[in-house]
């Protein structure tokens, strides 16, 4: 169709206004016209004629200002009413024409339906994790604030005093507040649990703009005057405290001391990654006075308004460079980074993951869309007959090309209303085994942005998938309204073409899928090669906290008879303790080598972490040189540590570390030296994919701490069966001691792959959606294609041809694009895999053994799908079909 | 248009309107030509008053209308009676009788019968 055909098609409508106005004009016209005639072939002069006439009529201005109005009213109504009677005409035209088809119908909903339900599904959870607003006013404006030495550590925290001058030096921000979340010990009526508490600054719910439910927020005198007083989580609140209106004012004994409870927050108020479950004032920090205001924080601002994150780091890293006048050389220059609270709470790599996924699933339902349009082709000219009978009857191009974006239309409507419930199953799925670990995902529902979003993509997509058809059909109906109207079986070649292209887009979309599908299968067999340095099997792992004792000198004596009697179970090997084995939380310390030139302290980002004696045994991490801890290293004795093989190569370069001094600070700091006993195995605690960086062990009974991983390596199979023995065990010696977060460290590490997981899956799904998809669109073409050359075929035989050459021509017809596709795909699938590389692991983004096999693997599909209808090519018998012409 | 021609009572000219479609579809000319000839002049219609009601009745649904050809083949709008605007004529036409004979009554009437 020529651009004036088009505009001949869709002719814009004359506005209604101006059609009522020249009505009426015409109308009034009309009489005055007539009555003067009359007047005249009754013998009066003409000008008297028109004169009488006027008078006759009345006000002539008035009546058209009278009449126009209601006129144009009554033009806007009708027009509105027959363009909603036509619709309904198409639509219910359409429906019947889908009953009268049911395989056409049936095929095209269910594909599309399909899916639209993925996509659905899939934009309810990019909804739910990136696009809703966090729960806190303008959440666009907070960010946290890190630090670290350049290279070292991009998210490190800043101690109490820097934190506060940044706050008041900042001109960027509005406010800041600190935040420290730690683990605590409750004690109430039903014993000792285990409680996460944050201490916060005052200003900490003002600056996000939350206030409580109940009760109130504690003040900055109540902060500074050290004041024991709590607010509860509404869900520890409804859980602990019966959601009681009098809960306000009772006690919580939190690490056996006492705090008032003065608030309860709101239910809606959970910020993955800031969560608590009980808030005090950051004050309450252990010897808040005497240790000089120390710890690390994490810090929260609010920008001020139309301030951009580069400009506040901008700021933040001058401010720094100013304090770094007050510190000492070693501890000097610090970068600052401002990371927006949305990007804290959901990380670049999920973040990444989901906008694949979202990508992966508008290719399926481009795909789908693709096939339904070449269905709709297909189905169209078998239809030649009846818009030629249409055409001839008066329909016009305008009034087809409608009827056949109606179809469409309709066709994506009922789609949608199958793929919102699929959706609905979906998003359940998504929920029940998506990873836990990706932030607001069990919030995904099908809500009315979501449908929304999905009613607006079958509209659009209707749309879309009619244009094709209508062009095809317009075109033919033009010609064949013509005299050569009655024959159809040469018809179809654009139609052919443009299903051929289509294929050729199927194919490309497929294989950018497969691509980058077969690069996360890879990736996830290079993870499951990494050995994670550490015995995964038969392991069992729990929390234990000790945080509500007095002293370290009954941690100590209670970890080492807990141990014993843990280890004279039956069925346990082993039994150790460790501060946190799986975590990314560093610190960064300056640490001086006893023999070495450096003046200065090296800086290193490392875990420390206490061990107890058989921690090493228990998770069957090897010793490269000197020894384990033993009980000889007691509180009493000179200090030593263990380091793994990175942190000696890092601090020892090409020496043995063991006998060798260190400190943490400079040379002349009054730390004292620190011995290296062993040097340990790498392990893997930061995950698989990222490499071990250094770590240091000392003896748990030289620094113990409240909280404490209990592993306990079993004899027996599931090493779960022992949970309640160790329990019982643990409580045993004193009940204090809440136990929780029971699991296996197997878990503990699949727990970490399970994002991956969820990616990989999930695009391994769509992919295989995708391949199907095409292999039946192209399996339609060459069907078709088939029975429209049943003649060309039986002449090509009568004439000498084998049935092997016309395999081979249908084959080719069918691969040909297939290929083409395939080799325009691979240049998107590149591109894709490059995009994606963020999320590979042991595998480059243009891996040509996955490109290759995801190739074949796509060619050896189209080859079948176009197998079985060439195969009925070869049983045309020239005979019987040339005597049916 | 004589001298003594008559005001038409207010609404009547809606039943005549509808009377006249009663015959088939017609345009406005049509329709005022009709009630000057059938009344020869005696009742005083102003054709704008005419068509004011021919586009009221419209919107009211008792006429529709379609754009045609006169008989000496020009482009005129000519209405027609629906269902609804049938209706409206048998009641409308009910109504004015009994209005007429009521009146005629009243004026009909001798100066005894008014005597208590």
């Amino acid at each position: 169709m020529t651009p004036a055909d088009w505009r001949r098609t869709f002719r814009a409508p004359r506005p209604a206004d101006r059609q009522a106005r020249e009505d009426v004009d015409a109308e009034i016209a009309f009489h005055l016209d007539m009555r003067t005639e009359e007047l005249i072939a009754a013998g009066v002069e003409p000008a008297e004629a028109r004169r009488r006439a006027e008078r006759e009529f009345g006000d002539v201005r008035r009546a058209r200002a009278d009449l126009v109005p209601p006129a144009r009213r009554r033009e806007r109504r009708t027009r509105v009413a027959t363009a909603l009677a036509e619709l309904w005409g198409d639509i219910r035209y359409a429906i019947r024409g889908f009953r009268a088809d049911p395989a056409f119908a049936a095929v095209a909903i269910l594909t599309l339906g399909l899916a639209i339900g993925a996509a659905t599904t899939m934009f309810s959870v990019v909804n739910a994790v990136l696009l809703r607003p966090l729960p806190v006013r303008s959440p666009e404006r907070l960010a946290m604030l890190w630090t670290g030495a350049p290279g070292v550590d991009a998210r490190g925290r800043p101690d109490y005093r820097t934190a506060d001058a940044w706050r008041r030096r900042s001109a960027s921000f509005e406010d800041m507040a600190v935040l420290d979340p730690v683990s605590m010990t409750r004690t109430g009526d039903e014993g000792a649990e285990r409680i996460g508490v944050a201490r916060i600054s005052p200003d900490f719910f003002p600056l996000l703009g939350v206030r409580p439910a109940r009760g109130r927020l504690f003040t900055e005198e109540e902060a500074e005057a050290r004041q024991p007083v709590a607010l509860l989580g509404h869900d520890v609140w409804r859980d602990r405290f019966g959601g009681a209106e009098d809960a306000i004012g009772a006690t919580i004994r939190l690490d056996g001391r006492a705090s008032r409870i003065i608030g309860v927050l709101p239910a809606e108020f959970h910020i993955p990654g800031l969560e608590a479950d009980v808030w005090e004032p950051h004050t309450l920090f252990p010897d808040w006075e005497a240790t000089g205001n120390e710890g690390v924080w994490f810090v929260i601002g609010r920008l001020g308004p139309g301030v951009t994150v580069e400009r506040a780091e901008a700021e933040m890293n001058a401010i720094e460079s100013a304090l770094d006048e007050r510190r000492p050389p070693s501890e000097r220059g610090r970068r600052v980074s401002v990371v927006p609270l949305g990007r804290y709470v959901v990380g670049p790599g999920s973040r990444l993951a989901l906008w694949m996924l979202a990508g992966a699933v508008t290719c399926v339902l481009l795909i789908a869309a693709a096939n339904v349009v070449s269905l709709s082709l297909a189905r169209g000219v078998g239809r030649t007959r009846e818009f030629a009978v249409r055409a001839t009857l008066g329909a016009g191009r305008g009034r087809i090309v409608r009827q056949l974006l109606a179809e469409s239309v309709t066709l994506a409507l009922l789609s949608a209303v199958l793929g919102s419930l699929l959706a609905l199953g979906g998003i359940r799925l998504t929920r029940a085994f998506g990873p836990a670990d990706l932030a607001r995902l069990d919030q995904a529902s099908l809500d009315p942005v979501v449908l929304g979003w999905t009613l607006a993509v079958s509209l659009i997509t209707g749309t879309l998938i009619g244009l094709a058809p209508a062009w095809t059909t317009v075109r033919r109906t033009v010609r064949l309204s013509g005299p050569e109207g009655a024959r159809g079986s040469s018809d179809g070649i654009a139609t052919r073409r443009i299903r051929r292209g289509v294929v050729v887009a199927e194919f490309a979309l497929a294989i950018v899928l497969l691509a980058c599908a077969g690069l996360l299968v890879r990736s996830w067999l290079s993870l499951a090669r990494v050995d994670p340095g550490f015995a995964t099997e038969r392991v069992l792992s729990m929390n234990i906290s000790t945080t509500a004792f007095p002293d370290d000198d009954g941690r100590v004596a209670f970890y080492a008879v807990m141990l014993d009697r843990v280890e004279a179970l039956p069925g346990v090997a082993h039994a150790g303790l460790i501060g946190e084995l799986l975590t990314d939380a560093d610190v960064e310390l300056g640490l001086t080598v006893e023999r070495s030139d450096a003046e200065a302290p090296e800086r290193v980002s490392l875990r420390v972490d206490e061990v107890s004696d058989d921690l090493f045994a228990t998770l069957g991490v090897p010793l490269h040189g000197g020894r384990f801890f033993s009980a000889e290293d007691g509180p009493g004795s000179p200090p030593v540590a263990i380091v793994n093989r990175t942190l000696a190569d890092r601090l020892w370069p090409g020496r043995d570390p063991v006998g060798s001094r260190f400190k943490p600070g400079p040379r002349d700091a009054p730390a004292p030296w620190i011995t290296v006993v062993g040097v340990v195995g790498d392990m893997h605690r930061r995950g698989l994919e990222v490499e071990p960086g250094p770590q240091l062990f000392v003896p748990l009974a030289q620094q113990p701490s409240g909280n404490e991983k209990l592993f306990v390596r079993t004899s027996v199979e599931d090493p779960l069966e022992l949970a309640a023995a160790v329990r019982a065990a643990v409580r045993g010696v004193d009940a204090r001691v809440p136990v929780y977060f029971v699991t296996t460290i197997e878990a503990e590490l699949q727990s970490g792959l399970a994002q991956r997981r969820f990616q990989t899956s999930l695009l391994i799904g769509f992919s295989i959606l995708a391949v199907v998809v095409a292999a039946i669109g192209i399996y339609g073409l060459v069907h078709c294609s088939v029975s429209a050359r049943t003649r060309e075929f039986a002449i090509r035989m009568a004439v000498g041809a084998r049935s092997a050459d016309v395999f081979r021509i249908t084959m080719r017809e069918g691969l040909g694009p297939s290929v083409a596709g395939l080799a325009l795909g691979l240049v998107g699938a590149l591109w894709a895999g490059r995009a994606v590389s963020g999320l590979l692991f042991g595998v480059t983004s243009a891996d040509p053994w996955t490109f290759a096999s995801v190739s074949l693997l796509l060619t050896a599909v189209g080859a079948a799908a176009c197998y079985v209808p060439a195969r009925r090519s070869m049983a045309v018998d020239p005979m019987t079909t040339l005597r049916h012409e | 248009m004589s001298a003594e021609s008559l005001e038409l009572v207010k609404g009547t000219l809606d039943v005549l309107v509808l009377k006249t479609l009663s015959w088939g579809p017609m345009h406005g000319y049509g329709i005022s030509r009709w009630i000057r000839r059938r009344t020869g002049g005696a009742l005083e219609v102003e054709d704008a008053a005419l068509y004011q009601a021919l586009h009221r009745m419209e919107g009211r649904g008792w006429l529709e209308s379609e754009w045609g050809r006169s008989e000496n083949n020009r482009r005129a709008k000519f209405y027609r009676l629906t269902g609804r605007g049938a209706r409206q004529l048998r009641e409308r036409t009910r109504e004015v009788r009994r209005y007429v004979d009521a009146l005629l009554v009243v004026l009909d009437a001798r100066g005894a019968e008014a005597a208590p």
